[in-house]
């Protein structure tokens, strides 16, 4: 039976709706501001942060994992990691999104192009794999390397970093199913088949990295990093290889939300990577921010004709230093960017009250080397993470490795624990995403108090 | 107009770049610190030439022949300046049809020798069809993502235009640049430093090295080979019911690599069969340089009938030892976006590298001191479509070769060191700017006339994938 056919007619016409209503029944919208708009919500205090890690040879049982750190200062194991569940493998572990009922969470391998699901709601104190997607590549048509994992009303978009043919940067969106069935393939426009989509400048380049979704516009926004060959070898080489340093990704795409074309391609010179879109309905637009050249990216539709615009409205930092800006986050009253530079394991906190003209107003050295930060609805707690890619890390006593609590005032940081990746014999840590019992009307559990600390699995 | 304000306000901001902390800083910082920022730590703005042409020659380009696009996929030409244009092919556009490659057999392409096939593997179409069905699957490695076109990639000259030096499983280091396949059979020592003795034999290198595809063992590559429905019964039709094992893999193996034989080029038409017109007037003085001032025929031969343009001899050009003894410069000035470049510290690349691998070439294999930094000589056929070249792929266009080869490779490093092993037949040659343009035409004259055949061909066959 052809799926998409079959299934994805009605729910795009449904989209819109769900979408709305899902925000309406929902005022608070979501624990972390990174979140799909079509996800489900938790309510007040994150119970804990799953950490999808990156397995190192030679340390701990070497593979990759998904790390449930107990966050919720009311319970015995504050700060602690309370299981750890490994996957087999070093996949490159990498990111992590929920199904749009947040009962699962899909991990992607960059490597091994698995994907990994996990059910968080039977019990969201263990982060617990129930499935493995192994046949990704030749599902997809030969996609490769599973980004981000973002969901649409009942279904999963997945980006490719990647392809089988040469493990470059041209690549695809992927769709499944929330049950994980494969729907279908939607290559990024390439000069040859640019597919309908208008190319405003010089470059199609078909690469592939995160996705955003503003269903009010019907638009998705996709950015653009680099194939296999780069982000999986070691870093001073890549800085060394020339070739190497000429394929990276210079586009973003806006896609059409409902039909999955590709409209419109923009040159975004410089590798941009997370996209984040704002959260009031006032306020279309949404940032990324290029690794390379360490610009914060607007895209807006200022003139609404649907015809968009990327304007580099701020540098980060020095870009002469390329200080590497990776993820970044939003504040959910659109009010503060959060972003972080690798190099320099700096956070740094632009005010976008005028997204055209952002200012640094606040910055902090998180660690040797920082990567993720996943912030709280309320913007009062912000989590850090540190590893990028498992070649790509600092090396020797650079190499920091742990997840840090910050509780953050308006005006000042203030670390509250801290959890050495190393010393637990974990791994690499990255990705987080945010549980709670309240999100499946559960309360926590008193026994749990009783429970060994670290359960084990696998 | 709104595209075109884009564009310019992008690049407004690349000239922003250009003065970035220049006329502020200046004052404030005093000259001397500014001139530093300036000239060491800034960015770099790249222009088209005024006819908005990128203004580097001889890289990697696309180029239909027979009506097959052969080159990168993601065609990078250019990228050295802001006039950069992208030229990609859609990943769906990989369609072939496979063709009688064992003709070449009975009949090897003009200018190429007899191709040796041992008694031991005489050629089928049954093994060479297994052969290319192997060469393509990327289960053939511990977690499924490396197949041997992963690195010799067919469109790229059955080697990699994306990269100087091989990426293996987990993106561990190589040493070395992925080399091409083409005309393999007439190798005599395969792999740059001459270890391996046949194409049967040679295959185990790649499947079982920890940084390429890292299967653990013979009988792990076997029993997984066993497990793949897919080839049920085709060992066993190609080898007279005789099953995989590790000599049938081999030789499957050998017999697809061994027919991937090009000549037939224009310098073959114009040197062996005398068409005046194959090539032109600036090739033609190119060849007469090449084996005239530049002396590049005495390693990279030519004979009576046939021409090989190697002497499958091993030789230190003065490269190996650059790379090994040669000290680098502080800062080194890095590709960050189409045009834009940046200098980046070699401390800072330390802080996320794990430093260049040791490579010594022909040594490692004799341990004889006289190999140091001696490898074998690459035939140049097809060199249009091989590039970057050398061994470690550190030079991007055939004219930063001849430059090297011009100036005499490297005879001490930059404290004095000597470099006791460097061929004699390496010596400052005093070959001008037009004269290096000259037998980059002739070299541009080597590629085979079954390119678009042999690339289609590899384009029938499917990628195995889990």
């Amino acid at each position: 039976m052809n799926i998409k056919k079959f299934i994805s007619k009605p729910l795009k016409v449904l989209a819109p709706f769900v979408a709305a209503s899902v925000m309406a029944t929902n005022p608070v919208m979501a624990d972390e501001t990174c979140m799909s708009p079509y996800m489900v919500k938790i309510v007040g205090q994150e119970d804990f942060v799953y950490v999808w890690t990156l397995g190192v040879e030679g340390l701990g049982d070497g593979q990759d994992k998904m790390v449930t750190v107990d966050v919720n200062p009311k319970s015995e194991h504050y700060g602690k990691v309370i299981h750890s569940e490994s996957v087999g493998g070093r996949n490159e572990a990498h990111h992590s999104g929920f199904t749009d009922d947040r009962k699962y969470l899909w991990a992607g391998g960059l490597d091994s192009n698995k994907i990994f699901i996990f059910d968080v709601h039977t019990d969201p104190a263990k982060a617990t794999l129930v499935k493995t997607i192994d046949d990704f590549v030749s599902k997809s048509g030969g996609v490769v390397g599973p980004h981000t994992t973002y969901a649409l009303p009942g279904r999963m978009i997945i980006t490719g970093l990647s392809n089988n043919q040469d493990h470059g940067g041209r690549t695809a969106l992927v769709e499944y199913t929330n049950s994980g069935e494969y729907i279908d393939t939607y290559w990024m426009p390439t000069d040859d088949n640019l597919q309908g989509a208008h190319k405003g400048g010089q470059f199609a380049d078909g690469y592939g990295y995160d996705v955003r979704a503003l269903p009010s516009k019907n638009v998705m926004l996709t950015s653009s990093f680099t194939g296999w060959s780069n982000y999986m070898m070691d870093f001073g080489a890549m800085l060394g290889d020339a070739e190497a340093m000429k394929r990276f990704g210079n586009t973003m795409v806006i896609w059409d939300l409902h039909t999955r074309k590709p409209k419109q391609i923009l040159d975004v010179p410089g590798a941009p990577l997370e996209v984040r879109c704002a959260w009031k309905p006032e306020n279309q637009y949404c940032f990324s921010t290029t690794a390379l050249t360490s610009q914060i990216v607007l895209l807006h539709d200022n003139d609404n004709d649907g015809m968009w615009q990327a304007d580099n409205v701020s540098d980060i930092a020095n870009p002469a230093d390329i200080p590497l800006p990776v993820d970044i986050s939003i504040q959910s009253d659109d009010a503060l960017l959060w972003v972080n530079t690798f190099l320099d394991g700096m956070t740094r906190a632009y005010d976008i009250t005028d997204p055209h003209a952002p200012k640094e107003v606040y910055s902090k050295k998180i660690g040797n080397q920082v990567n993720m930060v996943s912030s709280s609805w309320d913007g009062k707690r912000l989590y850090y993470t540190t590893s990028l890619l498992g070649n790509w890390d600092k090396k020797a006593q650079d190499n920091d490795q742990f997840i840090k609590l910050y509780h953050w005032d308006g005006k000042e940081m203030t670390e509250q624990f801290v959890i050495d990746f190393h010393e637990e014999k974990l791994g690499r840590a990255h990705q987080m995403r945010f549980g709670a019992y309240s999100l499946y009307g559960k309360q926590a559990k008193v026994e749990q108090a009783k429970n060994p600390i670290v359960a084990m699995s696998k | 107009m709104k595209y075109s304000s884009l564009k310019v306000s992008l690049l407004v901001s690349f000239f922003f770049y250009s003065n970035y902390g220049f006329s502020e800083e200046i004052a404030a910082q005093g000259a001397d610190k500014a001139r530093d920022f300036y000239n060491e730590e800034h960015f770099i703005i790249e222009e088209p030439d005024t006819e908005g042409n990128p203004s580097v020659s001889g890289r990697p380009q696309v180029k239909f022949l027979d009506g097959m696009r052969v080159g990168p996929g993601d065609d990078k030409t250019g990228y050295e300046t802001t006039g950069y244009v992208t030229n990609s092919v859609a990943i769906t556009a990989r369609k072939g049809v496979q063709a009688d490659l064992i003709r070449v057999i009975e009949n090897p392409p003009l200018g190429l020798p007899k191709i040796p096939v041992p008694d031991s593997n005489p050629l089928t179409a049954e093994k060479i069809n297994l052969g290319r069905k192997l060469f393509f699957d990327r289960r053939l490695s511990l977690n499924n993502t490396f197949s041997c076109a992963m690195c010799h990639v067919p469109e790229q000259g059955f080697s990699s235009n994306e990269l100087e030096k091989a990426v293996g499983l987990e993106g561990r280091s190589n040493r070395r640049n992925s080399p091409t396949i083409y005309n393999v059979a007439y190798i005599e020592r395969l792999f740059y430093d001459g270890r391996e003795s046949t194409l049967e034999n040679q295959i185990w290198g790649p499947l079982l090295e920890h940084n390429e595809m890292a299967m653990t063992s013979f009988g792990h590559v076997l029993q997984k080979l066993s497990t793949l429905e897919d080839y049920e019964g085709l060992f066993e039709a190609a080898f007279d019911g005789r099953g995989a094992d590790i000599l049938t893999l081999g030789k499957a193996f050998a017999s697809y690599q061994r027919v991937l034989v090009s000549g037939n080029s224009p310098f073959d038409r114009w040197y062996f069969a005398k068409e005046e017109n194959a090539i032109n007037e600036q090739a033609k003085r190119g060849f007469a340089l090449f084996s005239g001032k530049a002396q590049c025929i005495t390693c990279h031969t030519v004979q009576e009938k046939t021409a090989l343009f190697t002497d499958n001899q091993f030789h230190n050009t003065g490269l190996g030892f650059k790379r090994s003894m040669g000290i680098k410069p502080e800062k080194e000035r890095m590709l960050i976006a189409p045009g834009t470049y940046a200098y980046v510290k070699q401390a800072k690349v330390k802080l996320v590298g794990e430093g260049p691998l040791a490579d010594v070439g022909r040594y490692e294999v004799t341990l004889d001191p006289d190999d140091r930094w001696k490898y074998r000589t690459s035939s140049l056929r097809n060199i249009a479509l091989t590039a970057p070249y050398m061994h470690d792929g550190s030079m991007h266009s055939l004219q930063e070769v001849i430059a090297f080869y011009n100036q005499g490779g490297m005879l001490k490093n930059e404290n004095g060191f000597p470099n006791v092993t460097q061929s004699p037949l390496i010596n400052p040659l005093g070959l001008s700017e037009d004269e290096i343009e000259d037998i980059v035409a002739f070299l541009m004259t080597l590629t085979g006339d079954n390119i678009a055949e042999i690339v289609s061909d590899a384009f029938s066959a499917p990628v195995g994938d889990t």
